[in-house]
């Protein structure tokens, strides 16, 4: 019987900070079940899932059925109905792939920075060229306006708490609240992950305008 | 008396005052954006008190023919941002204003008094001064509608 590479864990995070960990949960998943079927998929969400619990959910669901993403843009079009710049907090590629070129019109930035040095955003944006444009930290106020809205992914939620990049922490504070006119969480994992979620912050599904649901 | 404990509003509170709102800011990301500032940001008392006064304010309006078609000029509330990140855009301040004409009921405009009064209902953090706009503009519509009552009578 095969069993997932020791080096497995690391090769997930570098992917996982140029892609997403749910993008690369799910690239990762269906390797592995190419390479040694539900039992390899079973063994890795066993000894990956407490290290990367967004992987390890998404294992788990694999072999519940739920075989590939399915992001669909109309939820969060809907939700920046009326907006003109869209500055989106964390970083999902295969769910950016799927909603940037649909945001034709739509001003959009990509937070960058948050401290994730093995990231390579010119790597990231180069993908998306004409599509988003990187934004620090430092340059957050500027995206700001009546006609601006801040776009974050969420990771599961129980209805009331909502798991999110701990960016979200620092770009939602009460004062930037209030400078934005939409606070819109993009939820790509639907019901909550039932491993600690770390990598991950958790917060109040209130800090949201509208959660788009999957 | 106890303090309100609750982060989040009554269910359709926010939906409530969007409604109240729709007169004044016909595009619905906007009635969206300062709804949430009034009742979902700032202090919990805050508010519900500015959701309580806003529903009674609407249903006075209401009782007298609802808020008439002309809206006039408005002096504009502006985002909390730092006056050094501010980049003079019109995108820069709130989707409403507070509307001059209710001022002027007050103070002739242009006077000391009328400025300062509209610097009043204007400063402070954003759940207070759009809550100010948003009942001086209910107050506004109301006052004319029973200015309109008396002269037809």
């Amino acid at each position: 019987m095969h069993e997932p590479s020791p080096r497995l864990g690391p090769a997930f995070l570098l992917a996982a900070s140029e892609l997403g960990m749910a993008s690369t949960a799910h690239l990762f998943v269906r390797e592995i079940a190419a390479s040694g079927g539900d039992e390899l998929v079973r063994e890795a969400a066993l000894g990956l899932g407490r290290d990367f619990p967004v992987l390890g959910c998404i294992a788990t669901r694999w072999l519940a059925g739920e075989r590939a993403p399915r992001p669909a843009p109309d939820g969060v079009l809907a939700a920046t109905h009326g907006l003109a710049r869209l500055l989106v907090v964390g970083l999902e590629t295969a769910w950016l792939d799927v909603l940037l070129p649909a945001c034709r019109g739509l001003e959009i930035g990509l937070l960058i920075g948050d401290g994730d040095s093995s990231a390579d955003f010119r790597r990231v944006l180069a993908n998306y060229e004409d599509l988003a444009v990187g934004v620090t930290l430092a340059e957050l106020h500027r995206w700001s306006g009546r006609r601006s809205g801040l776009l974050c992914f969420v990771y599961g939620s129980d209805g009331h708490v909502v798991r999110v990049p701990g960016a979200w922490l620092r770009v939602s504070g009460p004062d930037v609240r209030t400078q934005f006119a939409a606070l819109i969480g993009w939820n790509i994992l639907g019901a909550a992950m039932e491993l600690y979620p770390r990598w991950l912050a958790e917060t109040a599904a209130s800090d949201f305008s509208t959660i788009v649901e999957p | 008396m106890p303090r309100p404990t609750s982060a989040s509003p009554a269910s359709g509170q926010r939906a409530e005052i969007e409604a109240l709102l729709a007169p004044w800011l016909p595009e619905k990301v906007d009635r969206a954006f300062v709804a949430r500032c009034i009742v979902d940001e700032g202090p919990i008392h805050h508010r519900g008190a500015s959701y309580a006064l806003l529903r009674l304010l609407g249903l006075a309006l209401a009782a007298v023919g609802g808020p008439p078609a002309a809206r006039g000029e408005t002096a504009p509330i502006a985002l909390r941002l730092p006056p050094h990140l501010r980049r003079g855009h019109e995108d820069e301040n709130f989707p409403l204003g507070v509307p001059l004409a209710a001022i002027e009921r007050l103070a002739p405009r242009g006077s000391a008094a009328f400025d300062h009064l509209l610097e009043c209902l204007c400063d402070g953090p954003p759940h207070h001064a759009l809550a100010n706009a948003a009942m001086v503009s209910v107050l506004d519509a109301l006052l004319t509608r029973l200015a309109e009552g008396r002269s037809g009578a």
